[in-house]
């Protein structure tokens, strides 16, 4: 009997199952937390989502524990947040801490649960959008006129307190437009815009986020109509700008005007002028020049290769032609061997050397070669500054013998001073050229080298003899490259020797040449030798014209075309060695 | 204003006695400071613990070892708003230098740990450097701002010790990478309470309360 009845309890529940299977119902599915949301860090809400209910009325709980806390809570509060929402008051809100949250479905069939979500509120804060938001056209006078827009920070955020802190964000846009134009407004909660468009109807939207959260959704659409007659850009700001731009053009103009002159010298430097370092103008003003020029002449200062060459060069030139020196020739014509020496053996001298084919080999550019003085560097630390070379211009020979000189300065009492020599008046054509090409050789070799050179009383420096030639090159390349003169107790020898060379040029002062200005390269311009006549040995300047400057900063300079001026000067070239230490 | 009162319930102090205004752009511009240096760090620990939850953490469940794992829970911070506005400005502060002493060792670790782990991303190791470098920062500038709110105060409390070094060396990578994720989630936590503290006490302090 009770077997009958278990049975037929069994029979009744499967059959009671089998029906209930066929209605479709059964155990709710499980939900599924969505999301939660803190509005303003005092309260949060949250949402899930129902699975399938199994075709049963189905109850859905909400149950959470916090952080460090064992009980386990129901959901406060079902009603607020919508359907299938929890919410979570002030009370029941705990910053910093970690809830546990699982939502539980029930029905008649059974029971499932979701999976827990752990929610910190610190990180779901996400603010309503700002409120009341405000749009007003301003146009105040003597300013660009612009919209202004105000509003409120959102509901439930309490900003005074420092509880909340929210960043805002504006965009804008003429109504028919398809991009907004964003702008960003970090604490304060007005913005002016400018630049609108006259005529259109522009909308406005806002919104906010918190230091840490999510951005709020956009306000709804603000509009606002820009009157047609509402001025756009501000008159001034162009009047501005057009003023400036003539007084640019304006100044420009004027600059072009007052340096034109400068900025045609740019493009067509002027000849240069040699700069020699150390050298005394006294003495030069003296006329020893001569006598110290014969003395660095007779020295074994040969120029380097290219002078040799240049020496050559220059002895090549026939002075009987016109005073233009003659078409420079090419640097490889220098660099050719040796050339055939044209100039008499007793005129040439090594002082030709490098400087004389410069002076044929460039055409003198300035024909006023202006006085100046320059400084030979003292001693011989000197020699090693490239920057001190003495540019010597020499003119070409001519017969006019009134041929300007470098005028050579010294600095002090232990430079050596080099007066320079006599005009080319003085000399052969060629010679002349020799002259002061070794002068400024010497010149270039630095005060250091001029002592020594005197020292170095080369005999044959000052003869005019073919010996010198050879030997003119090698002591002009010596003196061009060496460093190691000692200039100290040499230099005094100078001014001995500049006082012997006195007599010898006692037909005509030392000549020199007014040396203008000094370029930036080191280069020195020169005055053009006035005519004078050249044997009186007077103290009258004799200044040789500036021909031209050569590459190696030799002075190029017109040959003085009266040949007395050269007889004399080879006279006393002969007897300016002998007078040498 | 020529002076800064700071009242709290009945209790009120000044600040800058003196009423100079030196004394009030200094500690305006310190607090300004500090919250900005509070912000970034914040910042950059939050970008940081999501790249590690992204590349290491992902259905790892290690949020449930997580809880309750910070070494600063011993502090009694206030946990919300009110509890934090009935808080003494003195008590603020000095909760907040226990937080930022507190985390000068941990920090240091994290740099060293965190370079040695294999395949870690830039971005995780830079962070970890410049939150290193600005927490110093925060700390000397806090400092500061205490000694001129509360002149004459002492404020040597002892602070929270970490002890994770060993988990964040172990052998085992899950381990490993749970400690780090612990350790990046209190991060995190701890810098939104400083810099929420901070800006409420500039509020409080130099806007009374109307920001």
């Amino acid at each position: 009997m009770k077997e009958n009845a278990a049975s037929r309890v069994l029979f009744i529940l499967l059959l009671f199952l089998y029906a209930s299977l066929l209605n479709g119902q059964s155990p709710p599915e499980k939900p599924k937390l969505i999301k939660c949301r803190s509005p303003g860090k005092e309260t949060f809400t949250c949402w899930w989502e129902p699975g399938a209910d199994g075709g049963l009325p189905t109850n859905y709980t909400l149950t959470y524990h916090k952080e460090g806390e064992t009980l386990i809570h129901e959901c406060p509060d079902y009603k607020t947040g919508g359907p299938n929402s929890c919410y979570f008051s002030k009370k029941y809100t705990s910053i910093w801490k970690m809830y546990v949250i699982t939502v539980g479905a029930i029905n008649q069939m059974g029971i499932s649960s979701s999976d827990p979500l752990y929610v910190d509120v610190t990180y779901i804060v996400e603010p309503e959008p700002p409120m009341n938001l405000t749009l007003e056209l301003k146009h105040p006078e003597d300013r660009k006129p612009y919209l202004w827009i105000k509003w409120s920070p959102p509901t439930l955020t309490d900003v005074k307190s420092g509880w909340f802190s929210i960043q805002y964000e504006i965009r804008l846009k003429p109504e028919k437009a398809t991009d907004w134009e964003t702008h960003f407004a970090p604490k304060l909660t007005q913005l002016k815009i400018f630049n609108l468009y006259p005529g259109q109807k522009y909308l406005v939207q806002i919104r906010c986020k918190p230091d840490h959260g999510y951005w709020s959704e956009w306000s709804p659409e603000s509009s606002i109509q820009i009157p047609n007659d509402f001025p756009v850009k501000d008159t001034s700001m162009w009047i501005f700008v057009g003023v400036l731009s003539a007084v640019i053009c304006l100044i420009m103009v004027w600059a072009v005007a007052l340096k034109g002159y400068s900025m045609v010298t740019c493009i067509l430097p002027p000849v240069p002028g040699p700069k020699i370092k150390g050298f005394d103008i006294h003495l030069l003003e003296k006329g020893k020049s001569e006598e110290l020029l014969r003395a660095l002449e007779s020295q074994d200062f040969l120029p380097t290769s290219d002078c040799e060459d240049l020496l050559m060069e220059f002895i090549e030139v026939d002075d009987s032609e016109d005073q233009h020196l003659m078409p420079h020739p090419s640097k490889e014509h220098m660099e050719q061997g040796v050339k055939p020496m044209h100039l008499d053996p007793d005129t040439d001298s090594g002082r030709g050397s490098c400087d004389s084919p410069s002076l044929l080999s460039e055409k003198c550019d300035e024909p006023q070669a202006y006085p100046s003085k320059f400084h030979i560097p003292e001693g011989p630390e000197k020699l090693e500054n490239p920057e001190t070379n003495l540019t010597c211009l020499q003119a070409p020979q001519s017969t006019n013998r009134e041929g300007k000189i470098p005028y050579f300065l010294a600095n002090g009492p232990k430079s050596s001073t080099w007066p320079f020599p006599q005009p080319p008046s003085l000399y052969s054509p060629r010679y002349s050229y020799h002259n002061i090409a070794d002068v400024c050789e010497l010149a270039l070799g630095m005060a250091g080298t001029t002592a020594t050179l005197l020292d170095q009383t080369d005999q044959h420096a000052f003869t005019p003899s073919k010996t010198i030639e050879t030997g003119g090159e090698g002591k002009a390349a010596k003196q061009r490259e060496s460093e190691a003169y000692s200039s100290e107790p040499d230099q005094d020898m100078a001014w001995p020797l500049l006082q012997d060379k006195t007599p010898l040029f006692s037909a005509k002062p030392l000549e020199y040449v007014e040396i203008h200005k000094v370029s930036q390269d080191g280069v020195l311009a020169l005055f053009p030798k006035q005519n004078e006549k050249v044997d009186a040995p007077e103290t009258s300047k004799e200044y040789s014209k500036v021909s031209r400057v050569t590459d190696s900063n030799i002075l190029v300079l017109i040959p003085d075309l009266q040949a007395q001026n050269l007889t004399l000067l080879e006279e006393s070239a002969k007897k300016a060695p002998p007078a040498l230490p | 204003m020529s002076n800064l009162l700071l009242c709290q319930g009945n209790f009120c102090t000044f600040l800058c006695p003196h009423g100079d205004d030196l004394c009030l752009n200094s500690l305006k511009d310190l607090f300004n400071r500090a919250t900005n240096l509070s912000q970034d760090i914040y910042n950059l620990s939050s970008k940081m613990f999501k790249e590690f939850d992204k590349r290491y953490a992902q259905g790892k469940g290690y949020i449930t070892m997580a809880l309750n794992s910070c070494h600063t829970s011993s502090l009694p911070t206030p946990e919300d708003k009110e509890q934090a506005q009935q808080t003494h400005h003195e008590v603020l502060m000095s909760l907040i230098l226990g937080l930022l002493r507190s985390w000068n060792d941990p920090l240091y670790h994290l740099v060293t740990e965190v370079r040695g782990m294999k395949g870690v991303p830039d971005a995780i190791l830079s962070r970890a450097i410049e939150i290193e470098e600005e927490n110093k920062r925060l700390l000397e500038g806090m400092e500061m701002i205490f000694g001129q709110v509360i002149p004459g105060a002492k404020e040597t409390e002892p602070y929270p010790v970490w002890s994770g070094l060993p988990s964040l060396q172990t052998k085992d990578e899950e381990a490993r990478h749970s400690a780090f994720y612990n350790l990046l989630h209190c991060l995190r936590r701890d810098s939104s309470k400083i810099d929420t503290y901070l800006k409420l006490l500039n509020c409080r302090i130099i806007y009374n309360n109307n920001c």
